[in-house]
């Protein structure tokens, strides 16, 4: 469990984080979702106990970073993963990792077949791309087989089957019981890895939730060919309808009384043919993202260290 | 990946008991294998090396110039010793800012201090390691010399070898205490030649500097010529060793890696 109260940070007299709070179950994964600047890696660098907070509090377990005796045995984390020494090789890397852990070094074979790289493992971390950097460092974070994960920008230089195959890796880790705790300044990304959301702007939360009710579209657009037999079945069902462009209607869910299935079902009771039966608006999130990625330019900017 | 091999791969059903505080010789040993294990590290050491044969060749081949005594060629390495050995010392402390692993190294064990203290013990087993190199190549020097038909002065007694010993360790610790203050490898290289070079030549100028800031005092340890010299060479120990390591510990606890 990933918990952080109030966390505060300004470098210099500039404001980075403002009283972000956060909380991780077990079982879940965290998107942490922000534009590039917003607070993300100085949060989650605070709760890594690498920034000291001016005010609040993180804990992993219930307890500081700093004040667990391992660790890595704890909690995975990949906060840069260009922050490696380019000299020594993916496997020394990892050595060092399980060694330091108090882990059998025997488990490194096994990490660096997980992570796609058996076959660079004796190649120096120099000679790696960002993605295969990225898989270093998520299998890094798994060395000393920990029960929360925090990671910043996973995804990034990895193409997209690696993309894939890290979000099974998450999805398998939360469902056997860990937390995970990702950041992104990519709103796919995290809508297709995440189950919880936290939307961090200019330094403070300004969204937070689960992401399907983070997600609830207010409105669903359904259309047939015969655009009037499915106004009179909607009107006998009493659902309030707008007509909308090229004959589509616009249905108001009206506090979750009318779901796609209801209306499916009234479409059947009255034999209308439905063409296209969705939540109309589901990219409300994505508005919302970057109504604030864009009010963000008016807000102190976090400042590179 | 099945379920179940990922449920082990990822290691989670393992991880029941609270594991205990990281041993303080694990992560001696860790700092050993990272000052140790890179190309950069082993070439920097090979060069030490052959800077003090190079500088133990010296006596050898200008017996003029050096007494022919055991105890001066076992100082003549000494001085190649410290050429570069510090600068190993340097590296050790400031290459992981540079290279940022400092990040991981923090995470893994956020106990700072320890940290700090882990890599000044492999400093001191660097220094002790080193010592005893170079007083492998200064017995090969001596047997040289004296297969040359010379007669050496066998002067070496325990007080010697303690004054070699403890002028490296002096040496490679004050790299430490600029590595720590530092953190940046470019600029903690410069200073270690910068420094004790401003500091000759202020000696030139003042005495005060001279018996009592600049590294020459450290010669005091190395020829033995303790009596008289403690406060002088206790003072510069701590103005090249002591002061520095000290305000590099505050800044390496206080510092935020970002």
């Amino acid at each position: 469990m990933i918990t952080t109260t109030a966390l505060t940070k300004s470098y210099d007299t500039t404001p980075v984080v403002r009283d972000v709070s956060l909380h991780c179950e077990p079982g879940t994964i965290t998107g942490f979702l922000g534009a590039n600047g917003a607070g993300k890696s100085t949060t989650l660098k605070m709760i890594a106990g690498l920034v000291r907070p001016d005010r609040g509090t993180a804990t992993i377990d219930g307890r500081p970073v700093v004040e667990l005796p391992n660790p890595t045995r704890v909690v995975g984390m990949l906060l840069d993963a260009s922050a490696m020494h380019p000299g020594r090789t993916g496997r020394a890397t990892l050595t060092t990792a399980a060694r330091l852990a108090g882990v059998p070094t025997e488990g490194v074979e096994r990490l660096l077949d997980l992570v796609g790289l058996a076959d660079a493992a004796d190649k120096r971390v120099g000679t790696y791309s960002l993605g295969m950097r990225q898989r270093l460092g998520i299998a890094q974070a798994l060395v000393g087989g920990p029960r929360a994960l925090i990671l910043d920008e996973p995804a990034n230089g990895l193409d997209p089957e690696g993309i894939a195959w890290m979000r099974t890796l998450l999805r398998d880790f939360a469902d056997h019981g860990g937390t995970v705790l990702l950041s992104s300044h990519l709103l796919h990304e995290v809508q297709a890895t995440a189950d919880h959301l936290v939307v961090i702007a200019g330094g403070a939360v300004v969204a937070a939730g689960r992401l399907d009710e983070l997600l609830a579209s207010s409105t669903i657009l359904v259309r047939s060919p015969d655009a009037g037999a499915l106004a009179a079945a909607l009107r006998a069902a009493r659902i309030d309808y707008v007509v909308g462009p090229a004959g589509a209607l616009t249905v108001d869910v009206a506090g979750g009384r009318v779901t796609t299935q209801v209306l499916a079902e009234v479409a059947r009771d009255h034999q209308v043919l439905l063409t296209e039966l969705r939540p109309s608006d589901v990219d409300g999130l994505e508005q919302l993202f970057f109504s604030l990625t864009a009010a963000e330019a008016a807000v102190p900017q976090e400042v590179p260290a | 990946m099945t379920a179940s091999t990922s449920h082990r791969s990822l290691g989670l059903a393992a991880s029941a008991p609270a594991p205990g505080p990281i041993p303080f010789s694990r992560l001696v040993r860790v700092e050993w294998e990272k000052a140790t294990d890179t190309r950069a590290a082993r070439w920097l050491l090979g060069l030490a090396g052959l800077s003090t044969i190079g500088m133990a060749m010296v006596p050898v081949l200008a017996p003029r110039t050096f007494d022919q005594s055991h105890a001066s060629y076992v100082r003549v390495a000494a001085l190649g010793l410290t050429i570069l050995l510090p600068v190993v010392a340097i590296l050790m402390l400031t290459g992981e800012w540079s290279q940022r692993s400092i990040l991981t190294t923090f995470t893994q064990e956020p106990r700072r201090l320890r940290v700090v203290t882990a890599k000044l013990a492999v400093s001191v087993v660097l220094s002790l390691g080193g010592a005893l190199f170079g007083g492998v190549v200064a017995a090969g020097a001596i047997g040289l010399a004296a297969s040359s038909g010379r007669a050496l002065d066998a002067d070496l007694s325990g007080g010697v070898v303690a004054g070699y010993v403890l002028f490296v360790l002096l040496n490679v610790l004050a790299g430490v205490a600029l590595g720590a203050l530092l953190q940046s490898s470019a600029a903690a290289i410069a200073a270690s030649f910068a420094l004790p070079a401003t500091v000759a030549a202020l000696a030139t100028a003042s005495t005060l500097v001279e018996n009592w800031i600049d590294m020459s005092t450290w010669n005091w340890v190395l020829e033995g010529e303790w009596s008289g010299h403690e406060p002088q060479i206790a003072f510069s120990i701590a103005f090249w060793v002591g002061v520095p390591l000290a305000a590099g510990v505050v800044r390496t606890i206080r510092r935020d890696v970002s």
